[in-house]
C-alpha cells in the first residue's frame, strides 16, 4: 500500500523542502521504495537540498505534458538507493501543472513506490491546489510565530475544504531557551489554536544551515538534534509510538562558556 | 431619525418592512444608505420581499431598478419557499430545518466564515481571522479568537456567549467593540450583551 504526502505550510520560508528532504530520505534509510516531488515551479529547491542539481536530466513538466515517461525523469539520490527525486522546472510557473495532471501522475507512480512525497508551494494559489489534490495525507509545517501559525491554521481549513481530513502537524524551529522564558509560542499555544495531532518538534538547529549548504539533509547526521527529531518523525510516520524528546537544558558549562564568550 | 427599514431574515431571502408614516422617499434614501454601506446580508442573487400591495406598482417598479442594480431579486409577493428555484435560495450550511439554531460541530478556521439568519451554536474554537454572523445570537463552546457579529438584523438584544471570550472584534446590532490590546485568558464562561448603547462583558455560569 503505498502512501502519498503532501508537504505544505501556506507561510514560505517554514521549512518545508526541508521537511520533504529529511523526511525522504529517513524513509529511504528504513529501506523503503521513495519519490520525491516538487512542485514547486520555478522557484525549485528540493534538488539543492538532495545535492542533486546537476543530474537534471527532463522535468515535471516534461512528463505531464507527455514529452517523457516519468521514469526517465526521475533522479536517484547517490547515497541512498530507493530514493528517487521528481524535480519541476525552473523557467516555467505553476500553471504548467494542473491538478488533473498530478493525480494521474502520482496514480501511474504509486505501483512502484512505498511513499510519495510531494512539496508544496507557499500561498493558496493554484500551485497548492495542485500540490494537494494527489495526497492523502497531509503535513502542515509551521513555526511557533503567530504568523505561522495563523497561515497553518488557514491551511488546514482549506485542507478540509478539499476534503482533506488525515493532516499531521509539525512545529519546525523551535528555540527552547526562548520558549523558557516565555518569548516564544509555546507546543502548548500552538495545540490550542491548530488542535490537529502533532508527529514532530524540530529544535532550530545551525546543523540544518550547514546540511542544506552541503546537500546532505541532516537527518544523516547522527549528532545533530534536529537530525534527531526528523529520524522520530519518520519513525511515528511509519506508526512507532515515540515520546516527544525534550530539548537538554543549557548546561553549567555552557552558560559558563557563553558568558566567557560575551566576555572575551 | 430611527430605522425607516426593517430587515428580516427568511429561508428564501430578505423581508422589509416600514416604519409607520415613512415617505417613500425616505424609504428609498434608507435602502440606498444600506445598500451602499455594504450591508453583510444584501448578498448578490437575494431576494428581497415587501408586502403586496404596500407600494403602487410605479414605486415598486423603482424599488426593484434600485436592487437589481446591486444585484439582487426583487418580489412583492411572497412565496411559497418550495416554489422558489433552488439557485435563488441563499446557500446555506446544513441547517436542521425544525430548529431556527445552526449548530457547527468543527473548529471555524483562519478565513472561515460563518453566516445564519438565526441563532449559531458552535462547538469547537472560533480562530482569529475567522467570522460568525447571526441574526440572532451566539454561543461558543469553546475559544472565540475570531470576529463575531450577533443580531446582524438590528437585534440589540443579541448577546455572544463564549467558554473563552476573546475577540478581534465583537459587533452586536450596530454596536462595535474592540477587545483590549494586551487581553487575558479568561477562566470561566463570558456573555457579551448591549447595556445603555454600549457592549458589556458579563461572566455566565454554565
Amino acid at each position: 500500500m503505498s502512501q502519498i504526502i503532501v508537504i505544505t505550510s501556506g507561510k514560505g520560508g517554514v521549512g518545508k523542502t526541508t521537511t520533504t528532504a529529511n523526511i525522504g530520505v529517513g524513509l529511504a534509510m528504513r529501506g523503503n521504495k521513495v519519490a520525491l516531488i516538487d512542485t514547486d515551479t520555478g522557484l525549485r529547491n528540493l534538488d539543492l537540498l538532495l545535492g542533486l542539481e546537476n543530474r537534471i536530466m527532463y522535468d515535471l513538466i516534461d512528463v505531464t505534458s507527455g514529452r517523457v515517461p516519468y521514469n526517465k525523469a526521475l533522479v536517484r539520490h547517490k547515497k541512498h538507493d530507493s530514493l528517487y527525486l521528481l524535480p519541476t522546472s525552473q523557467v516555467k510557473d505553476k500553471s504548467a501543472v494542473n491538478p488533473d495532471d498530478l493525480i494521474k501522475l502520482c496514480d501511474d507512480m504509486k505501483k512502484d513506490f512505498d511513499f510519495i512525497i510531494i512539496d508544496c508551494p507557499a500561498g493558496i494559489e493554484q500551485g497548492f491546489k495542485t500540490a494537494i489534490a494527489a495526497a492523502d495525507m497531509a503535513i502542515v509545517v509551521t513555526m511557533p510565530e503567530i504568523s505561522a501559525v495563523r497561515d497553518a491554521d488557514k491551511i488546514i481549513g482549506e485542507l478540509g475544504r478539499a476534503d482533506k481530513e488525515n493532516v499531521k502537524l509539525i512545529v519546525n524551529r523551535i528555540r527552547p531557551q526562548m520558549v523558557e522564558k516565555g518569548d516564544m509560542l509555546d507546543m502548548e499555544d500552538i495545540n490550542e489554536i491548530l488542535s490537529i495531532d502533532c508527529i514532530g518538534q524540530v529544535p532550530d538547529d545551525e546543523a540544518v544551515v550547514m546540511a542544506t549548504n552541503r546537500g546532505e539533509p541532516v537527518i544523516a547526521m547522527k549528532d545533530s538534534i534536529a537530525g534527531k527529531a526528523y529520524l522520530n518523525i519518520v519513525g511515528r510516520l511509519c506508526g512507532e509510538s515515540i515520546p516527544f524528546f525534550k530539548p537538554p537544558k543549557e548546561g553549567f558549562f555552557a552558560k559558563l562558556k557563553r558568558l566567557f564568550s560575551m566576555l572575551f | 431619525m430611527s430605522e425607516v427599514v426593517k430587515i428580516k431574515g427568511l429561508k428564501t431571502g430578505l423581508q422589509l418592512s416600514f416604519a409607520k408614516g415613512a415617505s417613500f422617499e425616505d424609504i428609498q434614501a434608507d435602502l440606498q444608505n444600506k445598500l451602499e454601506s455594504g450591508d453583510k446580508f444584501f448578498i448578490r442573487g437575494t431576494t428581497v420581499f415587501v408586502q403586496k400591495g404596500y407600494f403602487s406598482e410605479e414605486r415598486n417598479e423603482k424599488l426593484r431598478r434600485m436592487f437589481h442594480r446591486h444585484g439582487m431579486l426583487f418580489s412583492d409577493e411572497l412565496k411559497n419557499p418550495a416554489m422558489l428555484p433552488i439557485s435563488k435560495i441563499p446557500k446555506r450550511e446544513t441547517q436542521s430545518q425544525t430548529q431556527k439554531t445552526l449548530i457547527v460541530n468543527k473548529t471555524v478556521r483562519g478565513g472561515q466564515e460563518i453566516r445564519a439568519e438565526g441563532s449559531v451554536m458552535i462547538f469547537g474554537n472560533v480562530n482569529p481571522g475567522a467570522q460568525v454572523i447571526a441574526g440572532g445570537n451566539i454561543d461558543i463552546r469553546g475559544t472565540c479568537r475570531g470576529s463575531v457579529h450577533a443580531g446582524a438584523f438590528g437585534d440589540t438584544t443579541a448577546c455572544v456567549v463564549a467558554d473563552r471570550l476573546m475577540p478581534m472584534q465583537i459587533q452586536i446590532a450596530d454596536i462595535l467593540a474592540r477587545s483590549p490590546d494586551d487581553l487575558e485568558m479568561p477562566d470561566h464562561a463570558e456573555k457579551a450583551s448591549i447595556k445603555d448603547g454600549r457592549i458589556v462583558i458579563d461572566a455566565v455560569s454554565r
